[in-house]
């Protein structure tokens, strides 16, 4: 249990307001859509919270290591609070005030631990474009108190040289991959390995969270469906049979049946010799 | 008609000519209108059944509903496909798409067909089950598919699972496509009522890059 840096945490509030600054350049909003799909990811070790939203306690009891909503919230801008299980919002562990949330985007809010350890409330916009038939997406952020990490796929580096809390991301064939954490440049795994099964059309983003120095560092996964595509089409015949349109021979047979008839019929009109 | 007389004889040549001639034109437009392809039928019941919202009765037995029902549980793959109207009983292949080209790996066997392993499986409970086979090919010639333009609404067919399980499909729609214009998206839909999607290729054929111009699409809906 490692309850110290949550009381340390309403100092750090303010230097959080910053990601939020900047989320609205990251979110491509179509004009039509001004609800955002908001995913709360519980990435601090060791303490159960509630989560408030505009002061109404929306996610009560929410466990470390969890992925909750999405949450449909409309374009503006929200206070988001973090409490211990039960305790009045005067005595939020976390808090973010006027936090703007972009319109038609898909966001993750997660607690996390920064590099050097204090709780940090950070936005991650979501990429949810389609991704290719075939093909799954792989988000990995680094929200963990650690220094810079490789994250490898099967033995190789994927991903490398990632800090907190920086992304990276790639469009894979889909399938499970071994992936494991390293320490960033060397092969001292910090994490894993773990079996990631990347559905097709799914986007899978993996959170490295908790504390190296407390040895509680893990790995939370949130997936994000619907993403998928169709092929780019049904190649099915290469031999020509089922063709019944005519061909060149019946056109021949018409164009002589033409000329029979012509012919014939200049040689009965009378007069014209 | 008067034999030996010039003038008699020409005028009959010249009528033979004319009725020659006719029965010519008479028998290619026959052979026109015979192979002419089939229209397109139940584009309408396509598009009900794609923005239909799946029911809880057309979900079959199989397919209970845990408390974790919103996380999909595996797709079950079909083994055969049996089309009575087409005398086909064809194997089925789990296929995905080909990595080169990103469209469908259609089984190269000819005899066999391919199951889209990204979409529905045969227990879906929504969504469009895509089997795609050949109709022809250049080296092993008529494809499990050759037929499927034939197939008229109404017809029956079964998709059978490994397990000796199967489900019973009645055809609602028969289309046909250019294939730079067909709706894929719409076929390979993972939403709207469970369906199963048939496609083949047709139309004409370019002898020079040895493709045809369109696909064949037949839908199916679960019969119970």
């Amino acid at each position: 249990m490692r309850l110290v840096p949550l009381r340390r945490v309403t100092a750090v509030g303010a230097a959080t307001l910053i990601a939020f600054g900047g989320l609205g350049a990251l979110t491509a909003t179509p004009a039509f859509a001004a609800t955002s799909q908001v995913s709360v990811v519980h990435g601090i070790p060791g303490q159960n919270v509630d989560v408030y939203v505009n002061g109404k306690k929306t996610l009560p009891d929410f466990a470390p290591g969890k992925v909750a909503g999405p949450l449909s919230l409309e374009e503006g801008s929200y206070d988001i609070a973090l409490t211990k299980p039960g305790d009045d919002i005067s005595k939020a562990l976390l808090k973010v005030d006027d936090a703007e949330i972009p319109g038609g985007a898909d966001i993750s809010l997660v607690a996390h631990l920064s590099e050097d350890g204090k709780p940090a409330l950070t936005p991650f916009a979501n990429d949810v474009k389609k991704v290719a038939a075939g093909q799954a997406r792989i988000i990995v952020r680094h929200t963990a108190a650690a220094p810079a990490v490789d994250v490898r796929a099967g033995g190789k580096p994927v991903f490398e040289n990632l800090t907190n809390p920086k992304e990276a991301k790639a469009d894979l064939p889909a399938g499970s991959v071994e992936a494991d954490v390293v320490l960033a440049g060397t092969d001292t795994v910090a994490i894993g390995p773990a079996d990631l099964n990347l559905k097709e059309g799914t986007a899978t983003i993996v959170y490295a969270v908790g504390s190296a120095e407390d040895k509680t560092l893990d790995l939370v996964t949130q997936t994000i469906t619907g993403l998928h595509s169709a092929p780019g089409g049904v190649p099915s015949g290469s031999g020509g049979q089922a063709d019944r349109g005519l061909g060149l021979a019946w056109y021949a047979l018409a164009a002589a049946g033409l000329l029979m008839l012509a012919l014939g019929a200049r040689r009965l009109v009378p007069g014209r010799r | 008609m008067t034999v030996g007389s010039p003038g008699a004889t020409r005028k009959g040549r010249a009528r033979l000519l004319v009725v020659a001639g006719l029965v010519l034109l008479i028998v290619v437009g026959v052979v026109a209108y015979l192979s002419r392809p089939e229209p397109s039928v139940g584009s309408s019941a396509v598009a009900a059944l794609e923005s239909a919202t799946p029911t809880a009765s057309s979900a079959p037995p199989a397919a209970a509903a845990g408390p974790e029902a919103t996380a999909p549980a595996e797709e079950v793959a079909p083994a055969r496909l049996e089309i009575p109207a087409l005398k086909l009983d064809a194997t089925v292949a789990a296929v995905g798409v080909d990595a080169e080209t990103g469209e469908f790996d259609v089984p190269p066997s000819v005899d066999r067909v391919g199951w889209y392993r990204f979409g529905p499986g045969m227990t879906a409970t929504a969504g469009s089950i895509v089997v795609a086979g050949h109709v022809d090919s250049a080296d092993q010639g008529k494809g499990a598919f050759f037929r499927l333009s034939s197939l008229e609404p109404g017809d029956r067919m079964t998709l059978a699972g490994p397990d000796g399980t199967d489900r019973a499909f009645q055809v609602v729609a028969r289309e046909r496509y250019s294939k730079t214009r067909i709706p894929l998206d719409k076929y390979f839909a993972r939403d709207g009522a469970p369906r199963l999607t048939l496609i083949t290729c047709g139309g004409p054929f370019d002898s020079k890059t040895r493709h045809y111009r369109d696909n064949i699409v037949v839908t199916a809906e679960p019969v119970s």
